[in-house]
């Protein structure tokens, strides 16, 4: 682990603050017998709204850190200006210049900005060369610390503490796990559109430090990460028929998944990491195999004459999720991961493919193919609340942020341009394009890192 | 010859028609020119709040929490703080009232008097002529008289102070024997006495004067509602909203500032929903002072429970 993590004591005053809230809540145990008569109020209705935070940047320890301190401001603020839950406040309407993290911040000069959380921080430079980045989450109407932690990384990972921070941040203000410290793997795309050169690429989830995998010599499709985060799976056309391949990020090496006769394709990890599941081809249609990577056994699945492949484990590997045309058009079928009767869960108008089980479980999302567009959506496991996100000329081949609470998909206008990844939220707000170098297809989104 | 026949028929008939049409027409034009009425505000109330603005003048609660207090001096206790007058003898003077009682000099009524029970068994009504400007129903002669027994003064008052307002008497051609005013007077305990403790409280404990219970309007609710939506920060694209139903009770100063920090008293155990506690309380914090609410209202907003409910937010 590049970066280790302690987490900072609150502020004295703040610990008085929480004597005071804990006074209250005793005085609360008494009030119902105090207050015979209470007046109810019932408010349904509120702000849909991004919460507006502040992110004033860091202070630096030594002059030398000024940047760093600047920059790590600069990522939490994308961050969280990018899901879409927040609205972090320009920095030129701070009244406030955050000198001193161990004070408290002058609240009231927050509060008229409108800000309603409050993050400040410092990074200074240990004697060991090593960076300690430390913040504090304020919540500016009641004047509390939310959460503080400190960490220590050597300093080219500054960008990995500013996405651990904002996942914190994020975690703290909304209840839901961040998904900041991830990466996302992806067919990155050059070259003229009929001679594309295909490579496996590898970036921030931001868009920031992105990495080649392969050279682009063959053609590479559907990557896919281990819950390891260490190796992916995908597809490439090597010599002769396509193979699922397993690649380790670091090392480089990569080594051709089983050895079967005819064309393996569509690969993913069980959830343990243990195993891989994918379609083997079989004549003219294709059935799903899972293989166990330690003992190399591999297990049939289903065995129809149909076409059934896209298979997505269930986040407790209790049952998968994919796509058949067993019943005509492609559809979405559920059925137990050891095998056995398979349930159709798509029903609407048009044919479904490419399904994927979110981390959280709740949903599966997939593309839509019908009336001449491809549509992004998701429905529940067993069916029902079926929501398109995004539809359009050609949008394909969603995966699921770590928290479960965002889709990254490719979408290609057509004609002469290429594909491009963006992010949508699973309520189908938010939608937003991810920085690539180039063209970009096949993204998907590794667990946490941390 | 039939044809000619119906024509005059035709005729005859097409000029009653159009007779009575114009007769119909010209002479209901008039009351067509409704003018619109001018719009005038309208409260609807349920029978739950009629109820209570029209509670206030004999079946108040009775369970107020503080106690009537007119005076401050040593506490005193009043076992019926009203002083009902209950048997009082019709007082025997020959024919002649009671005296006038001063009118204006007490304008201000200490005691709220709100149900005047002496109003009942006002025992005469004679033709005495009350030249008071007051309203006459305010002012109960004898209640009157009783106060001002009440004020220490158990000397004829009235003599004493005869003079200026004495003029109706004259008027009302009766020998006023000045050895009987002292007849006149009622010689009794008051039964009505000041209630005194060490902190005013013009409140009394059955109904009120002005004859409508202090009720916290829906006006009022409306805008601190309206206060609370409009600073209640609710994540976008939230799941399972039904399950973010916070209550925040709170504790208000009569100033409007909360007395005391604002206190989740629904659970809910997930992240989420600790997100969504600390989103309401926000809001509650933030909405101080409720300038809103009137101070008449303040037993009733003293406390207060909040539901937060995002459940109507995200129906789709």
């Amino acid at each position: 682990m590049p970066v280790t993590s302690f987490s900072l004591p609150s502020l004295p005053l703040n610990r008085r603050d929480i004597l005071i809230g804990g006074a209250g809540a005793a005085a609360s145990l008494l009030l119902p017998s105090l207050a015979g008569a209470q007046t109810k109020l019932q408010v349904t209705e509120g702000n849909v709204a991004p919460l507006p935070i502040a992110i004033p940047n860091f202070v630096a320890g030594s002059p030398a850190d000024g940047e760093v301190g600047v920059g790590v401001a600069q990522v939490i603020t994308n961050n969280l200006k990018r899901s879409g839950l927040f609205a972090p406040i320009d920095q030129a309407a701070f009244i406030e210049k955050i000198v001193n993290i161990d004070a408290a911040p002058q609240f009231q000069s927050w509060k008229t900005i409108n800000a309603q959380a409050l993050v400040t921080g410092r990074i200074t430079r240990q004697g060991d060369g090593r960076l300690k980045a430390e913040f504090r989450l304020w919540d500016v109407t009641s004047g509390q610390q939310l959460t503080g932690q400190q960490y220590f990384t050597s300093p080219e990972y500054w960008r990995r503490i500013a996405h651990i921070i904002s996942d914190q941040i994020y975690e703290r203000l909304t209840g839901d796990k961040g998904y900041f410290d991830s990466r996302v793997v992806f067919v990155d795309e050059t070259g003229a559109k009929e001679r594309r050169v295909k490579r496996l690429a590898l970036m921030d989830q931001d868009g920031a430090n992105v990495r080649y995998l392969t050279r682009g010599s063959d053609l590479v499709l559907t990557p896919r990460f281990s819950p390891s985060t260490q190796e992916i799976t995908y597809m490439e056309f090597g010599q002769g028929d396509p193979r699922v391949y397993l690649r380790n990020i670091e090392t480089g090496q990569s080594e051709i998944v089983g050895n079967f006769p005819g064309m393996s394709f569509a690969p993913r990890f069980s959830p343990d990491g243990q195993r891989v599941i994918m379609s083997l081809q079989q004549g003219g249609n294709s059935n799903l195999f899972v293989m166990d990577l330690r003992s190399k056994s591999t297990t049939r699945l289903t065995d129809t004459p149909a076409i059934d492949t896209s298979p997505s484990y269930a986040p407790d590997g209790t049952r998968i999720c994919f796509e058949s045309d067993r019943g005509g058009k492609p559809q979405i079928y559920v059925m137990p991961a050891t095998g056995g009767p398979a349930q159709r869960i798509s029903f609407g108008e048009g044919s479904y493919s490419t399904p994927v089980w979110s981390p959280r479980g709740d949903y599966i999302a997939f593309t839509k193919q019908g009336a001449g567009q491809f549509s992004i959506g998701i429905m529940k496991p067993d069916g029902s609340g079926e929501r398109i996100l995004t539809s359009g000329f050609h949008n394909e081949g969603p995966t699921f942020a770590p928290n479960g609470r965002v889709l990254m998909f490719f979408r290609d206008p057509g004609g002469n341009s290429g594909p491009s990844l963006f992010t949508v939220d699973i309520s189908g707000r938010n939608e937003q394009q991810v920085p690539t170098p180039g063209f970009a297809s096949d993204p998907a989104w590794s667990p946490l890192l941390s | 010859m039939k044809l000619k026949f119906d024509k005059n028929l035709a005729a005859s008939v097409t000029l009653h028609v159009l007779v009575l049409g114009y007769g119909l027409v010209s002479f209901s034009s008039r009351s067509l020119e409704a003018p619109p009425p001018e719009s005038m505000p309208v409260d609807i109330i349920s029978a739950d709040q009629l109820s209570k603005i029209t509670a206030g003048i004999k079946s108040g609660e009775k369970d107020k929490p503080k106690p009537l207090v007119e005076k401050i001096t040593d506490a005193r206790p009043v076992d019926d703080a009203v002083g009902k007058i209950t048997e009082k003898k019709e007082i025997v003077t020959a024919s002649a009232p009671e005296p006038p009682p001063k009118p204006v000099e007490k304008p201000v009524e200490k005691k709220p008097d709100p149900p005047k029970p002496v109003a009942e068994d006002k025992p005469k009504d004679e033709p005495k002529p009350i030249e008071k400007k007051p309203d006459p129903p305010k002012v109960d002669p004898i209640a009157e008289a009783l106060k001002s027994e009440d004020t220490k003064k158990p000397v004829p008052k009235p003599e004493a102070k005869a003079t200026p307002p004495q003029p109706p008497k004259p008027k009302q051609e009766r020998t006023f024997d000045q050895s009987k005013i002292a007849a006149l007077l009622d010689k009794r305990d008051p039964t009505r006495q000041s209630i005194t403790g060490t902190a005013l409280n013009s409140s009394a404990s059955l109904g009120t004067t002005r004859g409508a219970a202090a009720t916290l309007s829906q006006s009022e609710l409306d805008a601190m509602r309206a206060r609370l939506a409009s600073l209640w920060n609710v994540q976008p694209g939230v799941e399972h909203p039904e399950e973010l139903y916070v209550t925040v009770r709170i504790r208000l100063n009569p100033d409007r500032r909360l007395a005391a920090p604002p206190q989740v008293v629904s659970s809910g155990s997930s992240a989420r929903y600790q997100a969504a506690a600390e989103a309401a309380v926000r809001a509650v914090l933030q909405g101080q002072p409720y300038t809103m609410l009137r101070d008449e209202t303040y037993e009733q907003w003293k406390y207060m429970d909040i539901d937060f409910d995002p459940k109507q937010m995200f129906r789709s």
